[in-house]
Formats: structure tokens, C-alpha cells, sequence
């Protein structure tokens, strides 16, 4: 056993300890001719503590926010809290089968029924579904609403308009539910280019998807005449919940005038993202689409939640079962936890600590836009010697987390901002460890003025050197 | 007096104010200026009153209190999620903060442990189905299943999908949603009314006609009969049409995995290796497929690359193919996956091993033919479809397979998945699902009860 070895290193013929007691059963049913295994699967054969080694250093091979430092822009990498992974493992949720009948599952509905309203409070919509895997999903199950509302009407809208500095998942979603893409430019002040977006507002548009808070950190502040010129147009609304981060409490996207949202719980509401996920990605809309939700939505009659079965109009099953209930009760946990009161603060700590950094670390990194941010900002490797990428790559030496760069990271910058950096320190991190970070920040310059060659080399601490992409 | 944070929150009264006095601010709310007044929510959100530690716990345990489980009942359910052993270990490592907190491998040189346990994720579930290109996971077994025809699409330009009727319903549902807005036909394949298995002849005229992108298979299917994968494949490459199998993975520790048996594409929901229930979700789906596809596989991969001076490491590669690159043109619009599942199904696979592996499988098929065997011997119950069964089966009753069910919930069992009266062509048929960890004593108890329930007694 080395440093280096692979799980398949570690086989040895025998060495897997017996599961069970006895000797194998009998089979009753011969194995069909058509279907008799050939050959060995080849799953290696391990001793239990060889296994446990093994991932124990895998793990210590990688980094989370239990870590350290994880400012990666619109990932909001907040601290995930161990009493909802409590929650999670609770029997009468881990151990409930999805097929026994639906009155036999009376706590998920309930749990259903409480996090669907809660839900519609922060975003400030009238109904929920809890079904979406993730982000994207809850994105596609947004679409496909709107899609169904079209159809329903007999309105033919096959375009969806979403800004160039989108999430890569908004066009590939809109894809996805059968619509074809237009990109809206952004204006100088990074903002949607309205004049442009009201040229492009033709009968033909079904929705306008907006992040807002946008990818590079700022508030929409015209919010309000893109919401009349898309409904105007007889189009919709759609929220792209990513940096919902900055607004909980604040403002809501329903009041906005968004009339679809999805939520990432595994960022706004603090379940662990796990190395890529499970997330969760519910979907709130205005009323007016509610009828086109998927499925299961739970209701509460006479006091008790149940699953609502009678919805001849929803869009439909986006994926087998109930939803990702382990996750939903983590962010159960956390809104309970929060209250009202708590998750405002949440976002107003969130938007502090990012004004904090963005002031902090202007001298090295400048704003790209220099102005009030909100839970993120866009910072540009202008005044750098080596590069973003290397800055990033040193960081990694003092165990931070580099911040999303193009490339690395689920965004995409429009224009010429191929070499900015995507910083979102969260409200979990405290006033020393923003500090601290700042300080690690500033080194790295001092490094990069001083030591070229040294910041080019980066990493020089980890088991590998920089990975060669090309080769 | 100090100003403590709420919940989850760090900050004192005075780190505020510490803050705002180094960037030159009176107030927080000058950071929120550029919203409009008209919008904002001038009063705080209406949740529920916040909870402490202790207080939570109680108030979720009281909700898992309204749920029956597979540990207050003995459980016989299946239909694509199983009550299988697990071993701790899968548990302890993947509750390891740095597993559970990453995010998405950006950085691999920050994360190479995340990356190479993914990249053995590959490979393992790549050995197991027969194929060897796998991505670092999908959501689900259904939605594995609906990427993996678009896949099918995607690589032939048809817009025709064949899919068998004794598919389960969930999946069928899926397929529906994820293909019906992107023009791709649904043509159903019908199953053999004696056998259960999908109708070889019937899917020959369907392909014959040349216009289809591929061809679906559930093994075992909705009645819980192993497919002959092999047939269809040749089927298949005789129309150059694709094949994809969506597979117990269990199955293929009893008879060869469909890969090897001339599936282009194996899906599978992989919760049966090392997930718990929970209620149905998270899950994790797995996609397995040949070489000439992998350019078409939706979500993130991990390869084999090297660093700057030729050591060997593991990156996210070949990323071209996905939504932040490709945005509208991508593959899928996957970002988040379920990673951390794929991880534990690759723990449970290293813990139990080759030969744990064969067993297991075996000791589902024999304990599920046992059952079987002994209620299709009872007056009333008859067998539903003739074919071979692994872990699952059909049972025809003389009563309403819900009425059956509610006897034997009351009797502290759970009798099984009713089969959709449009598949079946009656409301009495039920599907029981058998695993290694139900019992001798489990088996003798569920035929005890449902001969009891058979006579119209209720408890």
C-alpha cells in the first residue's frame, strides 16, 4: 500500500471476508443458456481495513468546506451544518421504501407540505414542487411548465432568451425542453442591455431566464422594466435561483415580477454538495402555472398532508419517485434553524463579506465593475504578472480554494473577461478568516511581483504539479 | 450588550461593525441601495419560529413517526429500489467532511482523491456492466435511462425510440418527459403474454422499418423477467439501430452483463449498491456505454492525465461535451450529478468484493425463487409470466393486489408493488422483490400471512 496505489492495487485473491455465515443456497431456478456468465467481473478482492485506508487518504487527498476556505463564485460554499446530516439518517425517512402507498408515507408529505411553503415564502410564490434533482433539473422543470402553458393556450413561442453571462445549464436547458436560444448582450455596467433586450422581445419568445443576483456579482437594478417589457410581450419570467444567497428576506423574486423560480438548496440553503452533488432544485411558480407543476406536489387537507394526485395538467414525472428526500431534510433543517430573522442575516452577512473582500483586495485584483456587489464579486487579474489561472494555482499552496475562473467553474464571463475571477467568500466565514484570507491574497501578489517563475511552478505542496491539460 | 449571530451565522454586532468601518459605510442597507424600493420586502419572512438543536431533532422525528418503514414492517418491495445490505464502512467514508463538502472538481490538483475515487467509480461500474466508458453518475436510474436514448438519438440523427412495455412505470413516465419536447416518437414493444419477455418478433417489424435511433430493455422487467439482451442486440445491429439495457445491477453477479451481451449503452439505477432508501431519493444513475458513444454521454468524466512533469493524475476531461462549455449545443444540461452516491457505490463494491458479489446475487435469485415457488403452491395465487426471474416476480391474486396489501400491512408485512392494471390487463397482479437480507424466517412469515389473507380474514 503507497501513497499512489489505485483500489485495484490492493486486491488480493480472498482477501474480501465472507459477507454471510453459512454455505451459499442452493439454486432452485437453473441459469438461463442464453445469459451464463463467461467471465469474472473483476471487482477486486480487499481487506476492510485496506478500504477504509484507502478512502481515508483519497479524502485527505481533497478539499471541502469542513477544510478550509472555499470562495468559489456561484457556488456559495457556506458552512453545511451537521445536524441536518443527522436529520438525514433518521430511520423513519432512510429506511421508507418510494413504492409503499402514499398513506404510508404520511412524514414526507408532511415534511413536503411544510418546506413547499416555506419555500414559496422566500421566493415569494404561490405554489412548489420539491421534485428536482438539482439546479438544472429544476431549470428543465421550469421550461417544461412554460412549454405546457404555450401548448395549453395554443400560443407558438419556441424561444427563450437568456443573457450572455448565463449559466451554461439555462441554454442547455431551454435545449433540452425543446426551445431554440437567443443570448441578450450585457450592458457596460454589467447589467441585461435593456434596449437590446426589448428589440429582441418578439412574439416568438415564451421566457426570459435572468440570474439575479447576475453571474458577475450585481444586482439587475432595472429589474423592474425588464419584468413589465417581458409580460408586456405576453412572455414570462424566469429565475435562475443560483444566487438567491444574496436576497433571502430582502427582496423576492415573486415580487420582482418573476413568475418561475427554482432554488439549489445545496447553496442558498446549506446541504452539503458532496464532490458534485446530490443537490436539490425545487421549482415555485405564480399561480397561474401551478396546475402545470410536476409531480408529487403535497397538500394539506383537513390537517393532514397528502400527496395531491389530482393534477390532470402537471408536466409530469421529472424523475423516478418522490424527489431527493435526504437532501430536502437537510434543508428543512437549515430553514428551521434560520428563521426569518436568521436568513436575512444570512444574506445581509453574505453581501457584507463579499463588499469586504471586494474592498480588501481592490488594490491587488480591482473590481471589474466597481461598484457595490452583492454575495459575489468579479475581480480582474489586470495588474497580474503570470496569470488568473496561476494566481488561482498558488492559492491552492496555502489551502484556499481559488475562486471560479473561466474554465474552472460552472460560469462563463462574456466579452473579454476570459481572465477574471469569481469570488464568493459566503456568510459562514468569519471576519478573521476573511482577514486571513486577504492576507494569503495579498502574499500571492507580493509573489507574483517578485517571484514569477516561483507563482508559474504552482502547486508545489500537492501530490501532483499543475495538471497539463494538453497532454 | 454583544449582538450574536443567529442560526448558522458568524458575525458579532461588532465584526459588523468592524467591517463596515474599514470600507468607509454607516449601515449595511447601503449595500442593498441599488434594489428598488418597490420591490423589497419591508417586513421579515413568515417561516416558522427557529428551532434549536435538540428541538429540530424532535420535530423531524415526530414527521419520520408518520411513516411506515422496511423496519417496522418486513418488506417485500422492490420495483427499482431494494432494501440490500450495507456495509458500515460506506457510511463512515462518505460522512467524511471532505467527501460531503466539496464542490465539483474544478481545482484536480486540489482535489485529487475526489477525482481518483470517481475515476474507480468508472472503472468498477465499467467492469460490472459490460462497458467500458461510465460517467461520474446522472440523478437517477430513470433519468440515466431518458439521457441515455437521447444519447441514441443524438449519435444516429433519428428521432425514434423503441421502448418495451414492461418497462416500470416511473421510467417509462421520465422517458415521456424528457423526449416528448425534443420531437423524439415513443413506439411501444409488447411483452409475451406467456413468458413476460419483450417480444423479440415484435421488435424485429419495429427496427425493420429503419428509421429507428435505438431500442430500450428493462432487465428484469416490470413482471421481473430477465430479457434475452442477446437476441435483441443482433436484432438490432441487423437494422443498425442502437441498443441500450436498463439493468438490475445485481443481475449482472448471477448471468453476464449486458454490455457483454451487445448492449451499446447499459444504464442502471445504482441505489441497490450501498444507498439506503430513503423514501426515493438520492439515488444515483449510472451510465455505462462503448467507446464510439462516449463523445454523446451527458455530465462529467474523469480521466487519466498527467501533471507538468509526466506524473500521473485524474482531471475532469473531455468537458466539450457539457453545459458550461457547449451551453445550448451540450450533450445534456447536467451540472450537479450525485457524486458522493457514486463514491459510496464504489465503497460498497471495494468492501464486498468478487466472490461476496456472486453470492449475494445468488442468494437473491434462490431466496426469491424460494417465495415463489411456495405462494404460487397455495390455492389462489397463481404465477404471473413464465420467463426466469432474478430477484423479482409476479403474482396473479384472487382478490385486488391492494386489498392483498392492506391484509398483509396489518399483518406487519409488506407484500409487494401492485402492477399497473394497463400493463397486466387486471388489478390483481403483484411484483415481490426478494433480497439477501430478508430472511428464512421473513419467507415463512410472508407465506403464513398470505395464506391467512387469502381466506378473507383481516387482522
Amino acid at each position: 500500500m503507497s501513497a499512489s496505489s489505485t483500489l485495484l492495487d490492493l486486491h488480493r485473491p480472498g482477501a474480501a471476508s465472507d459477507v454471510f455465515a453459512g454455505a451459499p443456497e442452493p439454486l432452485p431456478t437453473a441459469i438461463p443458456a442464453f445469459a451464463r456468465r463467461r467471465a469474472s467481473i473483476g471487482l477486486p478482492e480487499i481487506a476492510e481495513v485496506d478500504v477504509v485506508r484507502h478512502y481515508t487518504r483519497l479524502s485527505q487527498e481533497s478539499h471541502g468546506v469542513d477544510n478550509g476556505p472555499y470562495p468559489l463564485g456561484s457556488c456559495t460554499m457556506k458552512y453545511n451544518p451537521k445536524r441536518n446530516d443527522e436529520l438525514a439518517r433518521e430511520p423513519g425517512f432512510a429506511q421508507a421504501h418510494p413504492l409503499q402507498r402514499a398513506d404510508t408515507l404520511g412524514g414526507v408529505w408532511e415534511l413536503y407540505e411544510r418546506l413547499q411553503r416555506m419555500i414559496c415564502e422566500v421566493t415569494g410564490m404561490d405554489e412548489c414542487c420539491l421534485a428536482p434533482a438539482a439546479g438544472a433539473h429544476g431549470e428543465l422543470a421550469g421550461l417544461l411548465m412554460i412549454r405546457a402553458h404555450y401548448l395549453h393556450r395554443k400560443e407558438k413561442r419556441p424561444v427563450v432568451l437568456v443573457p450572455d453571462s448565463a449559466h451554461g445549464t439555462n441554454p442547455a436547458s431551454a435545449s433540452m425542453a425543446g426551445f431554440e436560444c437567443r443570448i441578450v448582450p450585457s450592458d457596460l455596467r454589467g447589467r441585461v442591455d435593456l434596449p437590446a433586450l426589448r428589440e429582441m422581445l418578439t412574439p416568438e419568445v415564451a421566457a426570459f431566464m435572468l440570474t439575479n443576483p447576475s453571474t458577475l456579482g450585481l444586482f439587475e437594478d432595472q429589474i423592474v422594466e425588464i419584468a413589465e417589457a417581458v409580460h408586456a410581450n405576453g412572455s414570462l419570467l424566469y429565475y435562475d435561483g443560483a444566487n438567491l444567497n444574496a436576497l433571502m428576506g430582502i427582496v423576492r423574486p415573486g415580487d420582482m415580477g418573476f413568475d418561475v423560480v427554482h432554488v439549489n438548496v445545496h447553496k442558498t440553503f446549506s446541504t452539503p454538495h458532496g464532490g458534485g452533488g446530490p443537490g436539490a432544485g425545487p421549482v415555485a411558480v405564480k399561480r397561474e402555472l401551478a396546475a402545470y407543476l410536476p409531480s408529487p406536489v403535497a397538500v394539506r387537507r383537513q390537517g393532514v398532508a397528502i400527496r395531491d394526485d389530482d393534477r390532470p395538467l402537471s408536466v409530469g414525472k421529472m424523475k423516478s419517485f418522490h424527489g431527493h428526500v435526504g437532501v430536502l431534510l437537510r434543508a428543512y433543517g437549515y430553514l428551521r434553524t434560520m428563521g426569518g430573522k436568521g436568513l436575512r442575516e444570512a444574506s445581509v452577512h453574505a453581501v457584507l463579506n463579499a463588499n469586504y473582500l471586494q474592498h480588501r483586495l481592490s488594490p491587488m485584483l480591482p473590481p471589474v465593475y466597481r461598484q457595490v456587489c452583492k454575495h459575489e464579486t468579479l475581480l480582474s487579474g489586470e495588474k497580474l504578472n503570470t496569470s488568473a489561472r496561476q494566481f488561482a494555482k498558488r492559492l491552492i499552496d496555502y489551502g484556499i480554494h481559488p475562486p471560479t475562473l473561466v474554465g474552472a467553474g460552472c460560469v462563463y464571463f462574456p466579452g473579454d473577461l476570459k481572465s477574471a475571477m469569481l469570488i464568493e467568500p459566503t456568510e459562514t466565514e468569519t471576519k478573521a478568516s476573511l482577514d486571513y484570507q486577504v492576507g494569503i491574497f495579498q502574499k500571492v501578489f507580493d509573489e507574483d511581483a517578485t517571484d514569477e517563475a516561483l507563482v508559474e511552478s504552482a502547486p508545489l505542496s500537492r501530490k501532483i504539479a499543475r495538471i497539463d491539460m494538453k497532454g | 450588550m454583544e449582538q450574536r449571530p443567529a442560526g448558522f451565522n458568524v458575525h458579532t454586532g461588532s465584526d459588523v461593525a468592524a467591517m463596515l468601518e474599514t470600507m468607509g459605510l454607516r449601515s449595511v442597507e447601503q449595500l442593498f441601495e441599488d434594489i428598488p424600493a418597490q420591490v423589497r420586502l419591508n417586513r421579515e419572512l413568515e417561516l416558522p419560529p427557529a428551532l434549536t438543536e435538540w428541538e429540530l431533532k424532535r420535530d423531524v422525528r415526530e414527521m419520520a413517526a408518520l411513516n411506515r418503514t422496511t423496519t417496522t414492517h418486513v418488506s417485500f418491495l422492490g420495483g427499482g429500489a431494494y432494501d440490500h445490505y450495507i456495509p458500515a464502512v460506506v457510511d463512515a467514508i462518505v460522512s467524511r467532511g471532505e467527501f460531503l463538502t466539496a464542490y465539483t472538481p474544478y481545482q484536480p490538483e486540489m482535489s485529487q482523491g475526489l477525482l481518483q475515487a470517481l475515476f474507480e467509480f468508472q472503472t468498477l461500474v465499467g467492469r460490472l456492466l459490460g462497458r467500458e466508458c461510465v460517467n461520474c453518475s446522472v440523478y437517477d436510474g430513470a433519468t440515466a435511462l431518458a439521457e441515455a436514448a437521447w444519447m441514441m438519438c443524438a449519435a444516429t440523427g433519428r428521432r425514434k425510440i423503441v421502448v418495451p412495455e414492461a418497462l416500470f412505470a416511473e421510467y417509462g413516465a421520465v422517458l415521456q418527459t424528457y423526449l416528448t419536447p425534443r420531437g423524439v416518437t415513443l413506439v411501444h414493444a409488447a411483452a409475451n403474454r406467456q413468458t413476460g419477455c419483450t417480444e423479440a418478433k415484435a421488435m424485429q417489424s419495429l427496427v425493420a422499418q429503419g428509421d429507428v435511433a435505438g431500442v430500450i430493455l428493462q432487465t428484469p422487467n416490470a413482471f421481473g423477467v430477465v430479457e434475452d439482451v442477446a437476441a435483441v442486440a443482433s436484432i438490432c445491429r441487423e437494422h443498425s439501430a442502437l441498443l441500450c439495457v436498463a439493468v438490475n445491477p445485481w443481475l449482472c453477479g448471477w448471468i453476464e452483463a449486458p454490455g457483454s451481451l451487445g448492449a451499446d449503452i447499459v444504464t442502471c439505477e445504482g441505489q441497490p449498491l450501498g444507498l439506503p432508501l430513503s423514501s426515493g431519493g438520492p439515488y444515483v444513475g449510472i451510465i455505462a456505454c462503448a467507446k464510439p458513444l462516449e463523445r454523446f454521454l451527458p455530465g462529467r468524466l474523469v480521466g487519466r492525465v498527467h501533471d507538468l512533469n509526466g506524473k500521473l493524475g485524474y482531471a475532469l476531461v473531455k468537458e466539450d461535451r457539457e453545459q458550461h462549455v457547449a451551453r445550448d449545443k451540450a450533450t445534456s444540461h447536467i451540472c450537479s450529478n450525485q457524486a458522493l452516491n457514486a463514491i459510496r457505490v464504489a465503497v460498497h463494491l471495494a468492501c464486498l468484493g468478487e466472490a461476496n458479489f456472486m453470492r449475494i446475487a445468488q442468494s437473491n435469485a434462490a431466496r426469491a425463487a424460494s417465495l415463489r415457488e411456495r405462494l404460487v403452491a397455495l390455492p389462489g395465487i397463481k404465477s404471473l409470466r413464465s420467463g426466469v426471474h432474478f430477484n423479482e416476480f409476479a403474482i396473479e391474486l384472487p382478490m385486488a393486489a391492494t386489498t392483498f396489501c392492506d391484509r398483509m400491512s396489518a399483518r406487519g408485512l409488506l407484500a409487494g408493488v401492485p402492477i399497473p392494471a394497463s400493463l397486466a390487463g387486471h388489478d390483481r397482479s403483484l411484483l415481490i422483490a426478494v433480497t439477501e437480507t430478508r430472511s428464512r424466517a421473513d419467507i415463512d412469515a410472508y407465506v403464513a400471512q398470505a395464506a391467512v389473507c387469502l381466506t378473507g380474514e383481516t387482522a
